[in-house]
């Protein structure tokens, strides 16, 4: 039965649709955030927890 | 670039309502851990069951895991958000209403359940139990919650939103979502619904949100809380923002596609299995990523585990999401899936998850919070390093007796001999040699529940030392972040709560939409010529009974296609046997064999015995006695509505079965009583709910022109 369900699934563009979305997304996050550039707001970002003055 | 802004306000945190989650949290684990312990002794010891129908093992464990996911680990949680998002944000909550709307609401909703589920009103959903009225009591309070937690965002004087914040987002979203479609019911009454959805429809939305409950419930809050507690307990940054910022992202977007890993080789499509077991193993990546940012945020300050015992918690915490996340991809491959599936080490992985992780990381950020919030020190660090080394103690008990039990009694099941026999045909074999496991489970659960007790004490004795007066004190804080100039896309992006929360809805869109959508149009799968008929109007009222009963809390109705399990059951299940099933019951644990096919296996009279006592067919079952049934009449008077909802939902039933349904099972019922009374049971049954029980029983694989 689970072969018949995969011969009458039709839609298999739609998991190749998400895997490239997640594949060229993933990619994206990953140059955004290992940008040189971006180092000095990490660095002011992960301060804010220990700034609160408590 | 210029930060700081000109203007320094003074302003007061609501401090109050995070102290109210507190206390909740402190109480409703209590409760989640005692149930929980109950239930394991019960295993163990099955009269404990009492012959009680409100505490029998198949309505308590709802009542467990409920207690510890959404009264526990969710007032933790709100605890820990209100904290920590004020002081993030630099700013008071948006509404001291709103905030006590939620407390209140949440509270009473816990009620409700602790009410409803003991009487057995119940969705037959894991985790998803709770009936149509307090559905919708869950969705308004999350929204109010979502509002109050938004409109903060708005008003807040840091512009840069920090990493915690973001899990919170997706949390808050993702849950509603979840939440929102898995629970669209018809009622039938006021404490009965019957799910829109059916058989694999139903399975696959069902465990879509079973599986995100654990991801966006119990993992990316208690993240956001990691982000923020951890460093400020070790009073050092996280270990590296880039790295949490890609662990966000990538949880967010592969967690959603997992759900299927918990439906492998059942009759779902083999494309959705295989998509559920790759997402499922690429989560091991951010997973461990997160774990790693976790324990090296205390590089450098290890020495704080000898002055600040209670960073030992966050260090173990995190050590047990790290072997959760570990399994749980493990577990998600098919091969070692279908050994651990529907066994014990199931129970095994989700208790060092939940105890470990959720358990552990809730008791350090509550030592953390209990002393500042007061104004005063923790009574006893000795105290706290016994209430860990005793839970530690417990969880690793509990764990090592489950893995030992799931694969002992998993290798039972599949063995067979030379002759290509089963080796252990008798079920029960294969549990009583377990049974010594459940009571070193118990033993490890009493464990963790006495070392909560010592923390119960010790916060208790530390709110009552604390100063009695208890002023509020405000705290200096200047706008920031919004005078930056020359700002990248990326930088604005981080800035923006609104879009960054609809980039967070998109990203669990998409996964959401891909995998649920295909199981909308359910008749590409369905050969016609295998159609199943309708259950008959006294069978639906025995399924009924079977949910209200919780049955499918350790019975499964799904047989693998494995050769040990067709062995023993019968050939596999397929779609077209559940396509009628608002809710499908295809179980997630087999404590006691698979019903799947158990139709005409056994006569009436071995059902009627076996539900009344079940020693006298099984010698050594484990199984509660349900006495009840044999004297609570069936309701046979609301069936025309059932029936009605039912064919509302899709399921074809006739019009003048649907007008005259309480008569049509009347009828079916004198034949099964007479049946039943011809050999020996006692006289005038054909009212009780035993006997629709048993014409559901029997009509378990019977349906339909394919049998």
């Amino acid at each position: 039965m689970k072969q018949e369900g995969l011969k009458y699934f039709t839609d298999t563009h739609l998991t190749g649709m998400g895997l490239l979305i997640f594949f060229i997304f993933f990619v994206g996050v990953l140059f955004w955030v290992y940008r040189k550039s971006s180092t000095e707001i990490y660095h002011k970002m992960e301060q804010i927890p220990l700034q609160d003055g408590e | 670039m210029k930060t700081t802004g000109n203007l320094i306000e003074k302003i007061f945190y609501d401090d109050d309502i995070v102290k109210k989650f507190t206390l909740a949290t402190m109480v409703w684990a209590g409760a989640a851990f005692l149930f929980g312990l109950i239930a394991a002794l019960q295993l163990a010891y099955w009269p404990l069951n009492a012959n009680l129908e409100w505490i029998t093992f198949g309505r308590l464990r709802p009542l467990h895991t409920n207690a510890a996911i959404f009264a526990f680990a969710g007032n933790a949680i709100f605890a820990g958000i209100y904290h920590s998002s004020q002081r993030l944000l630099k700013t008071r909550m948006f509404s001291d209403l709103l905030s006590k709307m939620h407390f209140w609401g949440w509270q009473l909703i816990i009620v409700a359940a602790a009410i409803t589920l003991p009487l057995g009103y119940s969705h037959g959903k894991e985790y998803a139990e709770l009936e149509w009225p307090i559905d919708i009591a869950i969705a308004v309070v999350w929204v109010i919650f979502g509002l109050n937690f938004f409109m903060t965002i708005r008003q807040r004087r840091e512009k840069h939103m920090y990493v915690a914040i973001w899990f919170y987002i997706a949390t808050i979203i993702t849950v509603a979502v979840l939440h929102i479609v898995n629970s669209i019911a018809i009622p039938v009454s006021f404490l009965h619904s019957y799910p829109v959805y059916a058989g694999i429809q139903d399975a696959l939305v069902q465990w879509w949100y079973g599986h995100n409950a654990v991801a966006f419930f119990l993992t990316t809050p208690f993240l956001g809380l990691m982000y923020y507690y951890v460093p400020k307990a070790a009073n050092r940054p996280v270990y590296s923002y880039r790295l949490s910022i890609v662990h966000f992202w990538a949880l967010v977007f592969i967690y959603i596609w997992a759900g299927p890993h918990h439906l492998l080789y059942t009759s779902m499509p083999e494309w959705a299995q295989t998509l559920g077991m790759i997402f499922s193993v690429m989560l091991w990546a951010p997973s461990w990523g997160g774990m790693i940012n976790g324990l090296l945020t205390l590089k450098g300050s290890w020495h704080l585990l000898k002055t600040e015992p209670l960073i030992k918690f966050f260090v173990a915490a995190i050590t047990f999401y790290g072997m959760s996340t570990f399994e749980g991809p493990l577990l998600s491959i098919k091969s070692v899936n279908s050994l651990g599936h529907y066994t014990d080490w199931i129970i095994g992985h989700v208790h060092s998850g939940a105890l470990g992780w959720n358990g552990f990381l809730g008791f350090g950020m509550i030592y953390f919070l209990v002393p500042r919030l007061w104004k005063t020190q923790l009574y006893s660090k000795k105290l706290l390093e016994n209430h860990f080394w005793l839970g530690l103690t417990g969880i690793l008990l509990y764990y090592i007796s489950m893995v030992v039990a799931g694969i002992t009694q998993g290798l039972m099941w599949r063995a067979i001999d030379g002759q290509g026999n089963l080796v252990y045909p008798d079920f029960v074999e294969t549990v009583i040699r377990i049974v010594p496991l459940y009571w070193v489970r118990a033993l490890g659960g009493l464990l963790f529940l006495i070392g909560f007790i010592l923390m119960c004490y010790n916060i208790y004795k530390t709110i009552q030392l604390a100063p009695k007066a208890q002023e509020d004190k405000a705290v200096e804080v200047a706008r920031s972040g919004y005078d930056e100039v020359g700002g990248t896309a990326h930088r604005k992006l981080e800035g923006m709560g609104f879009l960054f929360s609809v980039l967070a809805f998109l990203a669990i869109a998409v996964g959401s939409i891909i995998e649920i959508y295909p199981t909308l149009s359910l008749h590409k799968y369905v050969r016609p010529d295998s159609i199943t008929d309708p259950y008959t109007p006294l069978e639906l009222a025995g399924r009924d009974v079977y949910v209200k009963e919780g049955c499918y809390v350790c019975h499964s109705q799904q047989i693998r296609p494995i050769a040990a399990e067709v062995l023993r059951y019968g050939k596999p299940s397929t779609i077209e046997e559940s396509m009628y099933d608002h809710p499908f019951q295809w179980g997630s644990k087999r404590t006691g064999p698979d019903l799947a096919r158990v139709g005409k296996k056994y006569p009436n009279l071995w059902h009627y015995s076996h539900m009344v006592d079940p020693r006298a067919v099984t010698p050594k079952s484990i199984m509660p006695s349900y006495p009840w049934l044999a004297e609570k009449d069936a309701d046979f008077l609301s069936l025309r509505k059932k029936l009605s909802v039912m064919k509302m939902v899709g399921v074809p039933y006739a019009d003048d079965v649907v007008a005259n349904a309480d008569i049509h099972a009347q009828k079916q019922a004198q034949q099964i009583a007479a049946d039943l009374e011809a050999n020996g049971s006692p006289k005038g049954l054909e009212k009780k709910e035993i006997v629709a029980l048993i014409a559901y029983l029997q009509a378990l694989g019977q349906k339909g022109k394919a049998q």
